[in-house]
């Protein structure tokens, strides 16, 4: 089984993985990350959206061994070694921006890929990021609403 | 120890950030995929790809060899092994008053397949993928039959029959009210309109795709799922599967990603994870793929109808017929036979005094999947109808669509209401509720507006829904323990069931409001039978059944310590006082804290159960209106403005209550404008298997919601005073925006010709109507 060496959460991580292992299933499964979700088959609903080396991009659709020698960060690795929220974490609270949870990973690292860009995105710009992110609880209402506050945060100078 | 105490109010009606939120933002949410059991072993299902086949052979052979398969079922296995079918009450009767038949809904088909999706085959194996492999490698020989897709073929004469028990394919009928006066009623009505209504097949889609973990140990069961009823999945497998019983059957429920309706009973899949978990003695995984939860979760509404409304000249509305077809898939359930057949007649009547009322429901069987509980179920199809309906009344007589709706409406003196189907009304002041939905939502100002997008080159329109629902599932008793623990927490354990809704922090509300403690030393357990059992939570019901009980339970915990308290301090429990996390001989400086009190107690915990029961169902109703701006070149709809205003009672959760509307409301917009599960018209194959053919609400859509309470009418059958919520915001979009889009319609010089127009309003849809071309009107049998 080939070996796989790459950055997880700022952490160096070494793991074995098949040919055909996709990313999803390798965090999930053997490193154990269960809070990248799987929600379909199709690379349509996001929910299991993670950043490789800022950028976001779908777990299920990458092979684990594509992220050889990257920097891979997932909902996890959000909050600060010292349990401290990210602006994202604590606006996706403080706008009631999520119910069941289960999108809610996705949807934070896609907004975090915006807002380490562009932290005072328009309402086109926040649409666009979060077009490949499904939620079917809130109707997006305030999840639109967090990523602005996360947003004001962020360039405030708070992170 | 003695917690620190905290004066701080945080109770019912504050303003709280939820306790479920700082594990689900971290990643830290435990859904029943991130369990993973030592031993752990995958099973997956073969699925029929046909609509309706004869089986003649299963060929396993070459699956078995595989590596890493374990164990292979067909259907003839289970019942040879005495796994019964799942059951379904005889609930009602056919159209000559014969008892229902229905195929037997097996765990496994055996020998007919009768929609595409249906589980044929289980396969365990030490891996997913080894599972999976073994799938692609079963032959099984099909013989092709005829299928039925939709409910008027179905009932077409000559129509493949689903199951030879059913004739017509019509497996139940109810009849409400008297066709006689209707009838007369019509026949005296200065104003008559008739509409087909065509409420379309939806997916209820949660997020988190059904999931199930069973092991065995110690002589038990233990199934760890998705559910929002783990004591129905309990009872369910007692009564199906040999050797299980309540007792020796434990379901076990983590978070659930989001309910809807779609994860109450028990389903097929259930059974066979269960089974083989008993029989291999180890534990067995299935995790639903997205397009398993398309072909065989519920899919829910799938009603087509023929409605007619009789006014008389002051447009005062005297009577409601209704002709519906309920398209109940292959396999019907209790649930899904109940939805049509009588929840819906329930509330058809609505907010309006509607003094006669005749329908005629069939439950028709086809070869889709079977049908069941989606938000709203009933409730949606059937105010659908009536706020259609009177929307085609007040253009017909030229009235404002608003003031038909007041002229109509139950008044508070008329409290409490019975509607022509018995139902009672508790509390409503519906024109109340109008008056300021017409404010927030600046009725008068709608042809400002309209001339503004105008000039734009668009299209406006404005349409307005004013309805209430039933809620509770008429499962309206809770009951509730409280275990106040010695290391200083409040443990209130339910059998009602989070799924997103935020249950949990209402919950701890309501304890903080009589406990007077800090919310982080209250706990909410659910999701295990072995500590709770009950209905669990569907129909908009916990809060009002369940909270009320919190708060029974609470102040009988704060009673029992007044005694106890009375004990160790030497005083008469009369003399005893409570406040904040400790208990005071009056006028004195002699106390004892809560927690040290449980600390002297049996086991260091004070223990009290208590139950309450809603003497009634609430009724929870809104004015929503909505305006679309429409481009004429495309046919595109946008929801431009929508404002609501909600009564439903006294609120616990002020923002909990805010997203339960508003995410509601965005899945009525997904079924007024794009939303549908299309089968294939000839072969009944399911087209819209996959988030890139079934359209949810995605993020582009609208936002700008304007929502308020009314708190001023507090539902009088329950001690909290509170209505549903859940389903609301749901009932009242899907009317309010179409309404909308035929108001905009009817402007363009189409008159009432626009109210044509069939959901989902896609751009095709639209732009075909601004063109003059509609769906063919339905056929109905009589």
């Amino acid at each position: 089984m080939p070996s796989l060496n790459f950055t997880l959460n700022g952490k160096a991580t070494r793991v074995d993985a098949d040919n055909h292992t996709l990313l999803v299933d390798l965090l999930r499964g053997p490193l154990a990350l269960t809070g990248t979700h799987q929600g379909c088959d199709t690379a349509q609903c996001g929910c299991c959206t993670v950043l490789l080396d800022g950028e976001s991009v779908k777990a299920c659709s990458m092979l684990a061994l594509q992220v050889q020698g990257r920097a891979v960060t997932t909902v996890e690795g959000l909050a600060k070694q010292d349990g401290t929220l990210h602006p994202v974490q604590e606006a996706f609270i403080a706008c009631h921006g999520l119910q069941c949870g289960f999108c809610t990973p996705g949807m934070m690292m896609s907004a975090t890929c915006l807002l380490q860009r562009n932290p005072q995105p328009t309402d086109a710009q926040i649409e666009d990021a979060l077009e490949g992110n499904l939620c079917r609880c809130t109707g997006y209402v305030n999840i639109v609403a967090a990523v602005k506050q996360a947003g004001a945060v962020m360039a405030g100078g708070a992170q | 120890m003695n917690a620190p105490l905290e004066t701080a109010r945080f109770g019912s009606g504050a303003v709280v950030r939820r306790i479920e939120d700082p594990a689900l933002v971290r990643g830290q949410g435990r859904y029943t995929d991130d369990v993973t059991l030592p031993g752990q072993a995958w099973l997956a299902f073969l699925r029929s790809d046909r609509a309706h086949a004869r089986i003649n052979s299963i060929d396993t052979d070459s699956a078995r060899a595989l590596p890493g398969v374990l164990a292979i079922y067909t259907g003839a296995d289970l019942l040879a092994a005495g796994v019964k079918a799942i059951p379904v009450p005889p609930s009602f009767k056919q159209p000559g008053g014969q008892p229902m038949s229905t195929a037997p809904k097996l765990a496994l088909a055996h020998e007919f397949v009768r929609f595409v999706g249906e589980a044929v085959v289980a396969i365990v194996a030490d891996s997913r993928d080894a599972a999976k492999a073994a799938v692609n490698a079963v032959m099984v020989d099909y013989e092709d039959l005829p299928a039925v897709s939709d409910a008027q073929r179905a009932t077409a004469l000559g129509a493949p029959l689903v199951w030879a028990g059913a004739p017509g394919n019509i497996v139940a009928e109810s009849r409400h009210g008297d066709a006689a006066a209707t009838e007369a009623a019509f026949a005296q009505a200065a104003c008559r309109v008739a509409l087909d209504i065509v409420n379309q097949r939806l997916a209820p889609v949660t997020m988190e795709p059904r999931s199930v973990l069973a092991c065995t140990g110690e002589g038990r069961l233990t199934l760890r799922m998705s559910s929002q009823m783990p004591s129905g999945v309990r009872n369910s497998l007692a009564d199906i599967v040999p050797g299980c019983t309540k007792d020796n059957v434990r379901v076990v429920v983590g978070d659930v990603g989001g309910g809807f309706g779609m994860k109450t009973g028990i389903y097929p899949e259930d059974v066979v994870v269960a089974w083989a978990a008993l029989q291999l003695g180890r534990p067995v995984k299935w995790q639903a793929e997205r397009v398993e939860d398309f072909l065989a979760a519920v899919h829910g509404r799938s009603q087509i109808s023929h409605a007619e409304l009789a006014l008389d000249a002051q447009g005062h509305v005297l009577a409601l017929r209704v002709r519906t077809l309920a398209n109940v898939g292959a396999y019907p359930s209790g649930t899904s036979l109940a939805i049509p057949l009588l929840i819906g007649p329930w509330v058809s009547t609505s907010i309006y005094h509607v003094p006669v009322v005749s329908m005629q429901i069939s439950g028709v069987l086809t070869h889709n999947a079977p049908t069941g509980a989606y938000r709203g179920a009933g409730r949606p199809e059937a105010i659908y109808i009536m706020e259609r309906l009177l929307d085609a009344a007040a253009r017909e007589m030229k009235l404002d669509s608003a003031e038909l709706r007041r002229r109509n409406m139950v008044k508070p003196t008329q409290m409490p209401y019975r509607n022509a189907m018995g139902q009672v009304y508790d509390s409503g002041q519906f024109e109340r509720i109008l008056d300021q939905g017409l404010l927030l939502a600046d009725w008068a100002g709608f042809d400002t507006r309209r001339a503004a997008t105008g000039a734009k080159g668009k299209l406006r329109g404005r349409g307005i829904a004013t309805f209430l629902e039933w809620t509770g599932g008429n499962a309206l008793e809770e009951n509730v323990r409280v275990d106040v623990t010695a290391d200083g927490f409040i443990e209130i354990t339910s059998a009602t069931m989070a799924m997103g809704q935020g249950i949990a922090t209402s919950y701890v509300q309501l304890a903080h409001d009589v406990f007077g403690v800090p919310l982080e030393r209250i706990r909410v357990l659910q999701g295990d039978t072995d500590r709770a059992n009950g209905f669990g939570s569907a129909g908009s019901r916990s809060l009002f059944t369940g909270g009320a009980a919190v708060r029974v339970a609470s102040e009988k915990t704060v009673d029992e310590g007044k005694k106890l308290a009375g004990e160790a301090l030497e005083a008469p429990a009369g003399d005893i006082e409570y406040q904040a996390g400790r208990f005071t001989v009056a006028g004195t400086d002699l106390s004892i804290g809560l927690f040290d009190l449980a600390q002297r107690q049996g086991g260091g915990r004070l223990t009290v159960s208590a139950s309450a029961t809603a003497a009634a169902p609430s009724w929870p109703n809104g004015c929503h209106v909505a305006e679309v701006e429409i481009d004429p070149a495309t046919g595109d709809v946008q929801v431009v403005a929508y404002a609501s205003v909600n009564d439903i009672g006294r609120i616990v959760s002020p923002t909990i209550v805010q997203g339960q509307v508003e995410g509601g409301a965005v899945q009525g917009i997904g079924q007024a404008l794009c939303e549908q599960v299309v089968y294939d018209a000839d072969s009944a194959q399911l087209l819209s298997a996959s988030f890139m053919d079934y359209a949810l609400p995605r993020v582009d859509g609208f936002r700008a919601f304007k929502t308020a309470f009314d708190q001023s009418v507090p539902c009088l059958t329950n001690t909290l005073g509170a209505k549903g919520v859940g389903e609301l915001g749901t009932i009242g979009a899907t009317p309010a925006v179409v309404n909308a889009v035929v108001d905009a319609l009817a402007r363009t010089g189409l008159g009432r010709r626009a109210e044509q127009v069939q959901m989902p309003l896609t751009a095709e849809v639209v732009w075909r109507a601004l063109r003059g071309e509609f769906a063919p009107p339905l056929n109905l049998p009589a």
